[in-house]
């Protein structure tokens, strides 16, 4: 038994602790938003925060995460409600800056890749709040165990989404 | 219940009302009897839930409206964007009133059929349902109001005339109606049920909601992670399963692995033929075991593949291309005479590999089969009735003990297009075995070797010009393997019923060997044309001893891609021969005003310099960048298409980078630009990826490309600069096609830009490393 914190809340978990994270989060505590894409590090369809750094859950056994902070796209609106000082039900009522540009930039085509995006872009923003496009494209190809795919090759979209959750965060930061 | 009494009929709908009254109210547009045989009730009433009326469209009370269609969402948005735009455009109703769209379940909507031509053919269901609808809200509004039919007008949801009104919701409330419209076609055939007859359609020029950049409503639960995605469904009780598929795509079983039970308490083994499944409660307990299980299976030998490497030869020498009859395709003029006096002669072969449909996430199934032999099957299928038909087959059962759930899930491209993309069928099986609910997750390697893949192809293109550099002679010969197998490949390695495999005697056209001619010809200046497709079984289908082999599925632009391609290249290196600039050679030689139209347009949006290719700079021996442009044109669905590709070449790498890539599109209707901008940048990305990228590799008896890093597609740094041109020409009246035409365009400009850069051809893709300095050495 380890204990697990993931989007504020902490679980107690149950799987075996060589049990990579990816199944811990959907099979025992049902956070479904991480994807199975590749299960070898290729694709970033699994990634989640840990600690604020994206790694990728599917080759990340549960022990590696024990003792450290779980944010996976279901928490992202209290992760930004936090960082903001906004309410508990401002954080239940909205979506974080990130998926919300999302929305209306209309950047998924079938939308399994864009969880790993979103949270790698949530990185990426919080440390750089007003990245270039050369930015933006290393930060989803060069930075990570490998790029972050898009089989649909959404990229297009993916660009006009970042520049407009950066400025999204930064209306919301005044 | 009482029977409903008929009030009327109209453009062959009946409207009928049961004489009791109801609190809310409604109207349902029901499925009819088929005109031809009126005795036969189109779909067996039971596999339709009698509480639950399938209808096209209902409409409520509080003015709301739910839509109906047996089409599923993967990633065009069409269903939830463009179908409720074309259904309140017909009833003139704010688009926002349509709050519900249920797609795909058999049991819950009318029509069945594929996915695919969303807004060519599939869409006329939806289209002449609101038609009918309301021309019947017409009629019963006539008769409510006591106003002359034709003095009534409806707009934004409120029918008004002679001083009268009423709207749509007051028109059915405390009622309940019920209009049954004609249809034709079997619902669990592949292209499901037709609504027949003719309604008048609106006016494709007095369109308000038509042409409105709406947004995709399913996007927001779907970013909010409410959405349930298949990958997530979790059924009671439920057992994770992983297949354990053979070594090669021929082999069968000797035996198969045990488990530990030490290692594995809870796991077992399920052998049904050559299908072996491993099976635990636990998701990570029947990972390891099935790894574990892989590794001490044993499977026969097989060689019946000639490799990728091969592939090209293999075509070239070792097929037998007189097995299936020649198809033709555009003919104009007698070209073999006429080639023999030209003054000049392009001829070259061109390839294209297997692609891989390649969805981000692997195909998943849950089956959940119960002891008195119903079967519920929950997956994401592009053509859930047809893949209805294929497990009832398996199973020997009748359909109506099938229901088929479909969720979001990962784009596959025309996959499942024909019902399976694997999995489905296996989860079925293994439920069946077990007692319990099962649930079949393909790893990345089981989705890279066991589905389908787009076939390959290779065309022999020969054109000839006159002295004035006119081309009086174009002739094709496009050959290869058919683009069609829908047998799920569980009943295959369980040896159990299926469709019948590609062949020449298949009844269904669309599962035949025969090679047909599917690129539309465009240049109508040219005065002799003869195209002709050359077609072939499946590469080692026949061989194989579970009758598997390279299984082939249409993917976008199925066929299309494949002759489009040789075609756009030959072109290019037709223009270069007649030293003419690629743009105006093509405008010179069709007489299509909307290509000439488009392709000014490209000339005007890409910054494309009027030159005749090669480049000056190109093999300027002291470049370490070559740069050159390229263009391409397609026919497609009423779609008309111009693409210019520009590109970078490093010949010490051999990499070709794509730096800009602009696409004019003249899709007739533009019936959403937003959505339609996001799906022609995705698709023709996607075709970026396949032009630099992707080739399927094999070895003698299996896929070698069992993961990303054996099957490369394209990453975010490599994305040129995309700029997207809607042009649309709506007097013709009709709604092209979205991403699935941009998807074919990039990989014959881009290796026309290679040979603009470097005046040397690439007459196959991917354009690799490897081949580039191959073709640059040579
Ligand atoms: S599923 Fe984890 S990186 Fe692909
Ligand atoms: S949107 Fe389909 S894989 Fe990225």
């Amino acid at each position: 038994m380890s204990m697990l914190k993931v989007n504020g809340t902490e679980h107690d978990v149950r799987s075996s602790p060589d049990t990579p994270l990816l199944y811990v989060l959907r099979n025992e505590l049902g956070i479904m938003t991480p994807k199975f894409g590749c299960g070898m590090a290729q694709c970033g369809a699994c990634s989640v925060l840990l600690d604020g750094a994206e790694m990728r859950a599917c080759i990340t056994p549960v022990a590696a995460a024990e003792g450290k902070e779980v944010t996976t796209v279901e928490g992202l609106p209290a992760r930004w409600a936090k960082q903001r000082n906004l309410s508990a039900q401002t954080a239940q009522d909205t979506l974080h800056p990130v998926q919300e540009a999302w929305v209306e930039e209309q950047v998924p085509q079938c939308g399994i890749c864009q969880f790993g995006m979103m949270i790698k872009v949530t990185e990426l923003l919080e440390a750089n709040p007003k990245p270039t496009d050369a930015d933006i494209k290393a930060a989803l190809t060069t930075s990570g165990p490998s790029p972050h795919l898009c089989r649909c090759a959404s990229y297009a979209a993916i660009l006009d989404g970042v520049h407009h959750a950066a400025r999204l965060m930064a209306k919301g930061a005044k | 219940m009482s029977t409903p009494d008929t009030v009327f009929s109209i453009y062959g709908a009946t409207l009928n009302r049961r004489s009791f009254l109801v609190a809310s109210g409604s109207l349902v547009v029901a499925l009819g009897m088929k005109p031809a045989a009126s005795n036969t009730v189109a779909a067996p009433t039971n596999s339709l839930d009698a509480t639950q009326p399938s209808s096209w469209i209902e409409i409520h009370a509080d003015n709301t409206l739910v839509i109906r269609t047996g089409k599923c969402d993967f990633g065009q948005s069409s269903i939830y964007t463009a179908y409720r735009q074309i259904v309140a455009e017909e009833l003139d109703v704010p688009v926002e009133a349509i709050t519900t769209v249920i797609s795909g379940d058999t049991d819950r909507t009318p029509d069945g059929g594929g996915t695919f031509g969303l807004l060519r053919t599939n869409v006329m269901n939806l289209r002449k349902a609101a038609a009918y609808t309301r021309e019947a809200a017409l009629e019963l509004a006539a008769r409510n109001l006591g106003v002359p039919r034709t003095q009534l007008k409806i707009a934004n949801g409120v029918i008004a005339g002679g001083g009268k009104s009423v709207t749509y919701g007051a028109l059915v409330a405390g009622e309940s109606l019920q209009l049954t419209i004609p249809v034709r076609g079997n619902l669990t055939d592949f292209g499901g049920l037709q609504v027949a007859g003719d309604p008048p359609l609106k006016p494709t020029s007095s369109y308000t909601v038509v042409g409105q950049p709406i947004k995709n409503p399913s996007l927001r639960p779907k970013m909010s992670g409410e959405a349930l995605w298949v990958n997530d469904v979790k059924l009671p009780g439920m057992l994770h399963a992983r297949v354990v598929h053979p070594a090669t795509l021929g082999s069968t079983l000797v035996s198969a692995g045990k488990v530990d039970k030490s290692q594995f308490p809870n796991t077992q083994v399920v052998v049904i033929g050559n299908l072996v499944g491993v099976l635990a409660p636990d998701e990570w307990e029947v990972i390891l075991a099935a790894q574990v299980v892989g590794a001490n299976t044993k499977w026969s030998e097989w060689k019946g593949l000639p490799g990728h490497r091969n592939l090209l030869e293999h075509l070239q020498s070792k097929v037998d291309w007189n097995e299936i009859p020649a198809a033709k395709g555009a003919q104009a003029g007698d070209a073999v005479a006429a080639s023999a006096k030209a003054s000049k002669t392009h001829s070259g072969t061109y390839f294209v590999p297997y692609h891989k449909h390649a969805p981000i996430s692997p195909t998943v199934s849950l089956a959940d089969v119960k002891p008195n032999g119903s079967v519920t099957l929950h997956t994401h299928s592009q053509n859930p009735q047809f893949l209805r038909m294929a497990i009832a087959k398996m199973l020997g059962r009748p359909e109506t003990d099938v229901v088929i759930r479909t969720y979001p899930g990962a784009s596959h491209f025309g996959r499942s297009n024909g019902g399976n993309a694997g999995s489905e069928d296996e989860a079925v099986l293994l439920s069946r075995a077990v007692g319990k609910p099962v649930r079949v997750q393909w790893m990345r390697p089981d989705d890279m070797q066991w589905s389908t893949q787009s076939s390959a192809s290779m065309s022999k293109i020969r054109i000839s010009l006159d002295e004035k550099g006119k081309i009086q002679t174009y002739q094709a010969d496009h050959s290869g393997p058919p683009m069609q197998d829908d047998r799920p490949i569980g009943a295959l390695l369980a040896g159990l019923p299926t469709i019948e495999a590609p062949g020449p005697n298949n009844a269904s056209r669309l599962h035949s060997t025969t090679m047909n001619v599917a690129d539309r010809w465009v240049y109508t200046e040219v005065p002799n044309v003869a195209e002709a497709g050359h077609g072939t079984y499946q590469i080692g289908q026949r061989e194989s001893a579970i009758g598997v082999g390279l299984r082939d599925h249409s993917m976008r632009t199925p066929i299309q891609f494949q002759q489009n391609f040789p075609r756009e290249a030959a072109i290019s290196e037709a223009a270069a021969l007649a030293g003419a600039d690629p743009i105006q050679f093509r405008i010179d030689h069709t007489k299509e005003e909307r290509f000439k139209t488009i392709l000014a347009r490209l000339r005007e949006e890409s910054g494309w310099q009027t030159r005749p290719s090669p480049a000056p700079s190109a093999g300027a021996k002291e470049s370490k960048i070559l740069r050159g442009q390229g263009a391409s044109i397609m026919l497609r669905d009423n779609g008309y298409w111009a693409c210019a590709c520009h590109v970078a070449v490093t010949p010490e790498t051999g990499e070709v980078r794509v730096e800009r890539l602009t696409i004019v599109v003249d899709p007739g209707i533009v019936v959403n630009p937003l959505q339609l901008k996001r799906q022609v940048q995705a698709g023709s990305l996607m075709g970026v990826s396949q032009a630099l990228h992707e080739e399927v590799m094999f070895d003698e008896g299996a896929i070698t490309s069992t993961h990303w890093g054996t099957y490369p597609i394209l990453t975010m740094a490599e994305m040129p600069e995309v700029k997207v041109v809607i042009a649309g020409r709506p007097e013709f009246g009709v709604y092209g096609q979205g991403s699935e035409s941009a998807n074919a365009l990039a990989a014959p400009a881009i290796v026309a830009a290679f040979f603009d850069a470097t005046g040397r051809p690439a007459r196959r893709i991917p354009l690799r490393p490897e081949y580039v300095k191959s073709v640059l050495a040579s």
